[in-house]
């Protein structure tokens, strides 16, 4: 997903010169093309995520479009209190990119992991929170929303899925609607793993790549279903309890660190979050007598 | 006539009595420094949001009361709107707000932001290739946040030579982190470091003025609650107290009898 942000930033920039780009030392290289053409937008500023995103702030009060990028839980949890008052309060927006989604850095362990990020930042006023699942979905919703003056989140991730959906900002996508009584929400990259579980099974499926702002509309047309979301991050769940009176469980992540290392498929199976694993959980709750 | 630095130093004050609000010892020590910072910037009162300004950002938020006594004395608004001052329905709160009050570039008040923020002005102006220029002033006890010293780090690493930033020595830090020498701490970090009489606005003004090279660094030493002696000799007990009709007096008196303000 990083190779589309390039791409897209790439192509975004031949017709707006208000493009800059604030990295914290990753991914420096892979954007050597950007850095060749636009010297004078391209910061490799350092590893000071407070700073960067402060800058960027600063850059945002002058005109440009700033582009702040480096690891999930560093830009965003480090960082959360300049995105509040240098970003959002002051309504200097711009866009934060970060990498390292959920346990994409499973083998470093539970300082890089990021389960936090989606659902501190859409507590923020005005700010507005996306999950990509793909490339494509990176490239449409990035293209609509990096110059609206607004701070947007976008969150990338090493394990795009492969499933090609129509994507709007701020639209839910309904992948499967089997009129079921059970009614299976999941956001971003899992749902690769969400969609193969659900295979042969009656039930609806939707899916979010928008955290916020949350389509009510949507998640209020299955009100009358019950309601299992399952998602590898926090935050998508408590988006959807905007909506009043749903009867709704959450099966993700525990209320503990991941003490393990490994690959994502490691980590996924033992949280639970493998095929086999919510296939279960989606069997279990299409059972339950509610 | 009244000197323009003494009448901020009573308009400070009779807001501070007639609101219950303010940090006036604080807001003492930046007087001469903001006075000298707007005495010495391209800027338009009348036109606040002129393209071609310098901008000015207040990194040390909670002295709002003297910047924007500051900014009522250069025309900005007329003092009579400050008098709200932390009301419920009034623009100008104990921190500023930039979308509320003309003039004001950032809203600050945590500490530690409003330098990072003008590293990132003073870089935009480095890319659109234009003379303007930045000032931020902060405060020593806010030089103890750890993102005060990232963002001189990032202002040398970019050469930000159009960014000044001014530096409150008015001894806050002594009863926390201290930080015994800033000179030599901007020094090594790369900056073009000055000490003056944070109470001289001529001499501030000049360096203000006068960038070279590198990021310029004026270490403004400075007395907390400048101007009256009651608040120099227990600043901490008026930290955040606003007098009450006898001490008013007093220190209104002693504002009066004070020579060079």
């Amino acid at each position: 997903m990083r190779k589309q942000f390039k791409e897209t930033v790439m192509v975004l920039s031949k017709e707006d010169n208000k493009i800059a780009l604030i990295f914290g030392d990753v991914s420096v290289y892979l954007f050597n093309d950007f850095k060749d053409k636009y010297p004078d937008r391209f910061y490799n500023m350092g590893i000071c995520e407070n700073t960067l995103i402060s800058a960027a702030a600063g850059l945002s009060s002058q005109g440009f479009f700033p582009f702040v990028h480096t690891i999930t839980p560093f830009i965003t949890e480090r960082s959360f209190e300049q995105i509040k008052l240098d970003m959002c309060y002051n309504q200097f927006g711009g866009n934060i990119v970060s990498t390292g989604a959920s346990f994409d850095y499973a083998w470093d362990g539970a300082s890089h992991h990021a389960f936090t990020d989606l659902s501190i930042l859409r507590l923020l006023p005005g700010m507005e929170v996306i999950q990509p699942g793909s490339r494509k979905e990176l490239d449409i919703l990035m293209r609509s929303q990096y110059n609206n003056g607004k701070t947007t989140y976008f969150r990338l991730s090493d394990h795009p899925h492969t499933i090609d959906i129509p994507v709007e900002f701020g639209k839910g996508v309904v992948i499967k609607d089997m009129s079921a009584p059970l009614t299976v929400i999941t956001a971003g990259p899992i749902l690769q793993n969400v969609l193969q579980a659900c295979e042969g099974i009656d039930v609806n499926l939707l899916y979010f790549h928008t955290i916020k702002p949350i389509d009510k509309k949507l998640i209020m047309q299955y009100s009358g279903t019950k309601i299992l979301v399952i998602h590898d991050a926090f935050g998508l769940y408590e988006a959807i309890c905007e909506v009043p009176g749903l009867s709704i469980t959450y099966r993700g992540l525990p209320d503990a660190f991941c003490n393990w290392y490994g690959t994502v498929p490691d980590i996924r199976k033992k949280m639970g979050l493998d095929v086999e694993s919510i296939r279960e959980t989606i069997i279990t709750n299409l059972l339950k007598k509610s | 006539m009244i000197s323009p630095c003494r009448n901020i130093r009573k308009n400070i004050l009779n807001i501070a009595k007639s609101s219950g609000h303010g940090h006036i010892p604080t807001c003492y020590s930046v007087v001469e420094i903001i006075y000298a910072i707007y005495s010495s910037i391209k800027h338009d009162p009348v036109n606040p949001r002129w393209e071609g300004r310098d901008i000015f950002i207040l990194s040390k938020g909670h002295a709002a009361l003297a910047y924007y006594c500051a900014l009522a004395e250069f025309g900005y608004f007329d003092i009579k709107k400050v008098e709200s001052f932390g009301g419920f329905m009034s623009d100008f709160g104990c921190h500023a707000d930039r979308l509320k009050i003309p003039g004001i570039e950032a809203s600050t008040g945590s500490l530690g932001h409003g330098i990072g923020l003008a590293v990132g002005v003073a870089l935009a102006f480095k890319i659109k290739k234009t003379d303007r220029s930045v000032v931020t002033l902060i405060g020593d006890g806010e030089a103890n946040e750890g993102s005060v010293w990232e963002a001189v780090l990032v202002a040398e690493s970019l050469k930000l030579n159009n960014l000044t930033i001014i530096y409150d020595n008015n001894m806050s830090h002594s009863r926390g982190l201290q930080i015994h020498n800033p000179v030599e701490h901007f020094r090594g970090f790369g900056c073009n470091v000055v000490e003056v009489n944070g109470h001289d606005v001529n001499l501030l003004a000049a360096e203000v003025k006068n960038q070279g090279p590198l990021v310029k660094v004026v270490v403004a030493n400075t007395k907390k609650g400048c101007g009256c002696r009651t608040l120099i000799d227990n600043h901490y007990e008026w930290h955040r107290r606003s007098p009450k009709d006898e001490e008013f007096a007093k220190l209104i008196k002693e504002l009066d009898d004070a020579e060079a303000i």
